[in-house]
């Protein structure tokens, strides 16, 4: 027999909330050993870490060019590098609301909430537009 | 007041300690810093109800060696992370509303993408020198907003029609209903709060606030809540700017979020022990200072 949760659990707010507790537990988990391995040495950086002070007072499109760093999304082809898992981390961060959001559209539908499910898709749209850099100058 | 004096004078000297190290210093001693000083923002900005945000990019922007481009990054996921961590515990007490945020957050997403690429269109002086202005107007505002909690609001057409009323448990667990008013004003002024968040990478707790509570009449724990919300939603999409443009250093940026996640927890638990006017005189001391050491940085005459 199927268990109906109470109204409140079905209201799209907590669903909001279950997918971005659960979603920020894992991301900050993923950070914490992402920078620890950075730090550590264990996953070698693409940039060397005592090369650093040298390069982070530049302007962030000098530094791409005198570490041969990547700018965009190529960063996902530098992963085994340990500075681009921390992107990983970061970027999975920045996804978490878009992802949440996208997961209320339905929810919203199903309580008869059309407004708010446009206006949650619109936001997702957004979202992924700024993600994919579609916005003119964003990489 | 002397307190206050030598914890300004010891943000403000330290970098530059740090740096007569000259290349003899460790590569690590500025994370560590930064670190450090993120985890003391944390506990400030809980204590003071101002966002680490906001004090991040100013102070680090005007003491440490880091380029602006990388100090706006780490300060936008900074508030980010912050916002992301306590948005689930808000949302179940109802004290954040996601049908509030909804409207304001698509207004202020779409020109906080704009903020952040504008930002990397300007020269980084006249960034430097805007971002004292705002710094110090922010240093005044806060000195001088008083939070209400107004009653008998009468909804327009379009709050209605976005649904924009709930209700939540306060203190003593009576019911709160809420409702607000003049949506078109307040879904304007989330877009230009987006802008100017975007531009400098500060989180704008400080703006939404006011915005939600003396604009749109919300009670001012729901505006508090929900404001942390709406930057959780609009920092996404200009973090994506920063991304893009390699302006994220993890050296940098980790240190920062891990350092305000922690102190943000030991602040939640001090808040009730610590005299949060003291506290929030010593933020607005914090921010004229960092305020001014922008301005004057950015034009030149404070190198």
């Amino acid at each position: 027999m199927a268990v109906i949760a109470p109204a409140s659990e079905r209201d799209p707010q907590h669903t909001y909330a279950r997918w971005l507790e659960l979603g920020t537990r894992i991301v900050f988990a993923f950070g914490v050993l992402a920078l620890a391995l950075y730090l550590s040495g264990l996953v070698a950086p693409l940039i060397p870490l005592r090369d650093l002070p040298s390069l982070w007072t530049l302007p962030a499109a000098e530094l791409l060019r005198e570490a041969h760093a990547p700018s965009g999304w190529a960063w996902l082809r530098y992963l085994r590098y340990g500075d681009y898992l921390n992107v990983a981390a970061i970027a999975a961060f920045s996804l978490l609301s878009l992802v949440c959001l996208a997961r209320v559209i339905r929810a919203f539908l199903r309580c008869g909430e059309r407004v708010q499910a446009l206006l949650a898709a619109l936001q997702v749209l957004v979202l992924l537009a700024a993600a994919l850099g579609a916005f003119p100058g964003a990489s | 007041m002397i307190r206050v004096i030598l914890l300004v004078a010891g943000l403000a000297l330290a970098p530059s300690a740090l740096a007569a190290g000259g290349d003899a210093a460790a590569w690590w001693a500025w994370p560590l810093a930064l670190f450090t000083l993120s985890f003391l923002l944390g506990v400030l900005a809980v204590i003071a109800g101002v966002g680490g945000g906001v004090l991040f990019v100013p102070i680090v922007g005007s003491f440490f060696p880091f380029h602006l481009d990388f100090v706006r990054g780490a300060g936008l996921v900074l508030a980010l992370a912050g916002t992301l961590a306590a948005a689930p515990t808000l949302l179940r007490s109802g004290l954040a509303s996601l049908r509030l945020v909804l409207p304001l957050a698509l207004a202020g997403s779409i020109c906080s993408l704009a903020g952040a690429l504008a930002g990397f269109a300007l020269p980084v002086n006249v960034v430097q020198s805007a971002l004292g202005l705002v710094i110090l107007a922010v240093a005044v505002l806060v000195l001088i907003t008083r939070g209400t909690d107004v009653v008998a609001i009468e909804p327009d057409a379009f709050g209605r029609l976005l649904g924009l009323n709930g209700e939540f448990n306060d203190h003593l667990q009576q019911r709160v209903q809420w409702r607000t008013r003049r949506t078109a004003l307040g879904v304007a002024a989330f877009g230009g709060i987006g802008f100017i968040g975007g531009l400098f990478g500060l989180g704008a707790g400080w703006a939404n606030v006011p915005a939600l509570n003396l604009l749109m009449g919300a009670p001012l724990k729901l505006a508090v809540g929900t404001s942390g919300l709406a930057i959780s939603i609009i920092n996404s999409s200009a973090a994506w700017v920063y991304i893009g443009r390699g302006a994220l250093l993890p050296a940098i940026a980790m240190p920062a979020i891990l350092g305000v996640m922690l102190g943000s927890r030991l602040g939640a638990h001090l808040l009730h022990g610590m005299p949060s006017v003291a506290v929030r005189r010593i933020v607005i001391a914090v921010l004229a200072i960092a305020g001014a050491r922008a301005l004057l940085r950015g034009l030149g005459v404070w190198p």
